[in-house]
């Protein structure tokens, strides 16, 4: 901790500095950018001085903004990807402050004044790696079962992958599932997936919008190797009461926003539940029939406004999957995050955010077959506290410096039996963690062109008593037992991580932009099964697992022609990994107190490139993406120490998306996507074991599994509009040429002939076809 | 039991399909086996020299012939040279299995010597056998017996139906059920056994090293699929060979399928 104290001062004294090179006689306009009709702040809004072209601020996550300028007769302009421009006259003699409420342009006629000034937001503002969609964005890609989902559509944006269908989690520029930051209002979500992957646990109804980082991270973030999703819900309208909801064949949603007090306070409340286990009681097999298999979800929040300078917030997310197998079998899990949070204004030119959160993951398991009984429940509970401050110090440059404290406790599992059951009753012992870091992190455009972003996050990893830490010998046999106290410190990992973005305007249209950025992280996910169960297995760093490190250097090209109306971005970037963990191939996870001793643990490198072209107004709208990469590892004890490519290589990934404006009442939208098969362990002979053939393999990862690809198509309706009442409906079919993806292939006896072995495929979803009505009054 | 579980849901909502496909997969060079047994029931025990084949081959494996092949009991000190009375079947002698002693297999063949040895454990009785039909259209047979608490325990059960020995392993460990009183269902196809079958299963207690052999090889064998790393299942003989050799104890109970 002592190390800290230091840290903060030192901290706190550039940042000192760093204001001190101001020059006087300056005023400061400052306010928070809304939007018109709910009340909705609007991060990521920028704001600029028509006066003073080339220089601008972007609104924080709170919609608040700063700029500090000489005296003088300006013209306030405010623009949103999706918004009007909105402009004000101001004459400044002293502080003001300036709030602005912006109108979107997506039911307007008037949609053509806008384009006169900068669409080519992309040029000036994005770092490298950062995709920003709101939920606006989305609503018209088919997704499966017609539920608009974030994180599926996210998954066609280059270099973010599909796991493919019926797995839990996508892969980011070679990263593991784990590997991935998911954030809503700030808090950790362990596990984002219900139904085992087929859906994401964000409601889209009760998301703001979703800011993807796949590199170049802001030090404000971390704890993760390979991307952030920083994923915000509504905060409900304070203008007016609204319901809306949606039905569909699998799943129903119903939302109620409304102010609590006018234009200071609202609320959001949605729920979702899934019903297609109602179709289970259709089953003549007695044990389907007595089975149930479904998820529901809840999204909480609330804000108030105290007076200008003060504003809280309270979020929540609750969200639980059942699954059971009558008289066998039962199974649930989910995620429950909550974050209360106070914005404060210092003064015009300090914001602070201080968050308090909760987030918990949890499984039960239940075998319910006599005589092997088992009940098992696992855990893992985050308490967070985190404090940012957002100086905006001129128009050239902004200073983050924060600090974050989490403490983890993780109950990896407890099995209680009935006196009759197989199985001992078995307490595997908690272990508890301390995830301490200060970050700091100044943006700075040094001409009209040039800008830099650089920070350094560093993080202390302390795990704590009371517990037995194990060491072991190289054949994984524990040699040493060590015992601590409640509360001692066992030992602490200090990782300073770097981060380093500039960006170089060509011209008004193109730009050339360059990152680096470590990331470490100490929550380790197990998994060695490539089923998408739910017991998930969480390890914090220990004595024998290290954090995990990576590098990632990324450049990128930007350009936008045909006045702005196309988007073109590509970029390179190679990320290097150390104390990756693989698994023994004896390895026995369950169920076990020395899991350590399963591990092996090695490096691992990713490349790549990645095309992206978006056409962004007009009838048609859409984007294509393309991505070549390479994604390997380097485990001792595995393939010889030799580099070998890791499960998630997937060497081409294409998708298209298309979106087709008809007639003010129809829209139409295709995606297609493409990708090499990710990368297998398939056998190269086999041999017989007490009469049953067994395989033999020679090389880890060796085969590729069949090319994957899909299209599919959606269509919306929109009914009469009228001021109190919208409808619409959602038609969509998901892979409409019904190609057999494979889910899985098992290499089996042949059951007409026990001869012979053969391979057999299994596919899932061949042509799902989906309707959904949506209402809003 | 929790992957059935989550297969026979999705598969039946999700209206999955299967269908055979034809990989081109890799034939690597025929490797060396071996399996070799001996237990505490009589003799003679045989070990079977074998080499691989390719997947799209049928099962019928190259037997080795011309080894040379001898079991010792290196507690009592008693060597058996084993004989081919069939190809690649070598068959012993005089050599008995006694629970509590170490064995060691010797093969020389092609020039290259492979070494094993196993510790015959303690007999653990297998208390009773019923039978269960509550899947639909299989009958599985349970077992019954009492772990002995206090030591580890490892075991496979075996299964003949009407006097045949059915091509199917299951293993089974203590390592979370130390001094329970177990009972396990076995696995097999709706085929393998029907009504008024005659059934005999064999708990048959193994070492540790064996016992990691052979789960491995079931895994393999069963659950490939779910394996995001298959690996060949590390043989308990040393010289580079694929196979197993077991010094184990068997006790088995008959019973007839009444439903």
């Amino acid at each position: 901790m002592k190390h800290f104290k230091q840290l903060a001062i030192l901290l706190l004294m550039i940042a000192h500095f760093v204001t001190k090179a101001q020059i006087k006689e300056k005023f400061t306009v400052s306010g928070i950018i809304k939007d018109k009709a709910t009340g909705e702040t609007l991060s990521g809004a920028s704001v600029s001085f028509l006066q003073i072209p080339g220089i601008g601020v972007t609104t924080n996550s709170y919609g608040f903004y700063s700029i500090t300028v000489s005296p003088g007769k300006y013209t306030l302009i405010a623009s949103f990807a999706g918004y009007i421009m909105d402009t004000t006259t101001i004459d400044l003699t002293g502080n003001k402050i300036v709030n602005l409420e912006m109108t979107t342009n997506t039911h307007q006629l008037k949609e053509v004044v806008v384009s006169a000034l900068r669409k080519d937001n992309n040029i000036t503002k994005t770092l490298p790696g950062v995709q920003r969609l709101s939920t606006d964005d989305i609503k018209n890609i088919p997704v499966l079962f017609g539920e608009k989902d974030i994180l599926k559509t996210i998954q066609l944006l280059p270099g973010i992958k599909s796991a493919g269908d019926g797995r839990t989690g996508f892969y980011v520029r070679g990263g593991t599932t784990d590997q991935n930051l998911i954030l809503l209002d700030e808090a950790t979500v362990y596990n984002a997936s219900h139904l085992l992957g087929f859906f994401s646990v964000f409601n889209s109804d009760a998301i703001k919008d979703i800011t993807v980082y796949k590199g170049g991270m802001p030090a404000v973030y971390g704890g993760r190797l390979s991307s952030v999703e920083d994923i915000k819900m509504k905060d409900g309208n304070n203008q007016k009461t609204v319901i809306s909801g949606g039905l569909g064949l699998i799943s129903s949603r119903l939302n109620i926003e409304g102010p609590i007090v006018k234009d200071k306070g609202s609320f959001f409340v949605s729920a979702r539940r899934t019903y297609a286990d109602l179709f289970l009681g259709l089953s003549s097999d007695t044990t389907i029939k007595g089975s149930s298999l479904y998820f529901y979800d809840i999204n909480l929040k609330a804000n108030y406004r105290f007076n200008e300078n003060n504003r809280v917030f309270l979020s929540g997310y609750f969200g639980k999957d059942i699954l059971s197998l009558k008289d066998r079998y039962s199974t649930n899990w989910g995620n429950s995050t909550a974050t209360l949070r106070w914005n404060h204004v210092y003064n015009r030119k300090l914001f602070s955010n201080t968050s308090l959160i909760y987030s918990d993951f949890n499984y039960n398991i239940n075998i319910l077959s006599s005589n092997n009984d088992v009940k098992v429940t696992s855990h893992i509970t985050d308490y967070h506290l985190k404090q940012d401050f957002n100086y905006f110090i001129s128009t050239r440059s902004k200073l983050d410096i924060g600090l974050d404290a989490t403490y983890h406790i993780i109950s990896p599992g407890a099995a209680t039996v009935s006196r009759t059951s197989s199985y001992n009753p078995i307490t595997l012992q908690k272990k508890y963690a301390l995830e301490d870091a200060v970050y700091i992190s100044h943006e700075w455009s040094v001409t009209n062109k040039v800008k830099f972003t650089y920070g350094l996050r560093l993080t202390a990893f302390t795990i704590l008593g009371p517990g037995n830490l194990y060491s072991y010998d190289q054949n994984g046999k524990v040699i040493d037992t060590a015992t601590y106290a409640n509360g001692k410190v066992v030992k602490t990992y200090f990782n300073p991580e770097p981060r380093f973005d500039v960006s170089y305007q060509l011209n008004e249209i193109s730009s050339i932009k360059f990152s680096y950025t470590r990331n470490v992280q100490n929550i380790h996910l197990l998994n060695n099964s490539t089923s998408s169960s739910p017991n998930s297995l969480y390890i914090p760093s220990s004595l024998n697992v290290l954090p995990e490190i990576a590098d990632q250097i990324s450049l990128g090209y930007y350009r936008n022609f045909h006045n702005n109306m196309y988007e073109f971005s590509s970029e390179i970037y190679y990320k290097n990994l150390q104390n990756q963990i693989d698994y023994k191939n004896e390895a026995q996870l369950l169920g076990n107190e020395t899991i350590e001793s399963q591990l092996l643990y090695g490096n691992g490198r990713a490349y790549g490139l990645e095309l992206y072209i978006k056409k962004k107004q007009g009838r048609m709208t859409g984007w294509i993406s393309y991505t070549l990469s390479r994604t390997e590892k380097q485990i001792n004890g595995i393939n010889f120490g030799n580099y070998y490519p890791a499960s998630q290589d997937q060497t081409h990934n294409i998708s298209v998306v298309g979106i087709y404006k008809a007639s003010k009442k129809w829209s139409f939208s295709a995606t297609w996507v493409y990708n090499t098969g990710n990368a297998v362990t398939w056998p190269s002979g086999k041999f017989p074991v007490d009469g049953v053939p067994v395989y033999l393999y020679t090389s880890r990862n060796g085969y590729r599994m069949p090319v994957y690809h899909r299209l599919d198509l959606g269509a919306t309706l929109e009914g009469k509009r009228t001021a109190r009442f919208e409808s619409s409906w959602t038609f969509s079919i998901y892979n409409v040429y019904g190609h057999a993806n494979p889910y899985t292939i098992a290499f089996q006896q042949d059951p007409k002939n026990p001869a012979q072995t053969q391979a057999l495929q299994t596919s899932l979803f061949k042509m799902v076809p989906s309707i959904t009505y949506n209402f809003k009054f | 039991m929790k992957k059935i579980a989550f297969f026979v849901l999705f598969s039946w909502i999700l209206s999955s399909c299967q269908k055979v496909v034809s990989l081109g997969l890799n034939q690597t060079a025929p490797q060396f086996g071996i399996q070799g047994i001996i237990s505490d029931t009589a003799g003679p025990y045989h070990v079977l020299i074998y080499k691989s084949v390719g997947f799209y081959s049928g099962n019928v494996y190259p037997n080795v012939s011309g080894a040379s092949v001898s079991i010792t009991d290196i507690t009592a000190g008693i060597t058996d040279s084993l004989t081919e009375t069939a190809m690649g079947d070598y068959t012993t002698h005089t050599i008995i299995g006694t629970p509590g002693d170490t064995y060691q297999l010797k093969v020389i063949a092609d020039g290259t010597t492979y070494m094993a040895s196993s510790t015959m454990p303690q007999p653990v009785l297998l208390d009773s056998i019923t039978f269960d039909n509550q899947t639909k259209n299989t009958i599985r047979a349970v077992v019954h017996f009492q772990d002995p608490a206090g030591t580890a325990n490892f075991y496979k059960y075996s299964t003949a139906v009407n006097g045949v020995v059915m091509n199917r392993f299951q293993t089974f460990e203590d390592r979370l059920s130390d001094g329970r009183y177990i009972t396990d269902k076995l696995d097999n196809d709706s085929s393998e056994i029907k009504n008024n079958d005659l059934v005999r299963v064999s708990l048959v207690s193994i070492d540790s090293k064996v016992f990691t052999f052979l789960s491995e090889a079931e895994k393999v064998a069963y659950q490939n699929d779910q394996l995001s790393a298959p690996a060949t299942p590390i043989s308990n003989i040393s010289g580079g060979c694929l196979g197993y050799f077991s010094a184990q104890t068997v006790r088995s109970k008959d019973g007839y399928v009444k439903f």
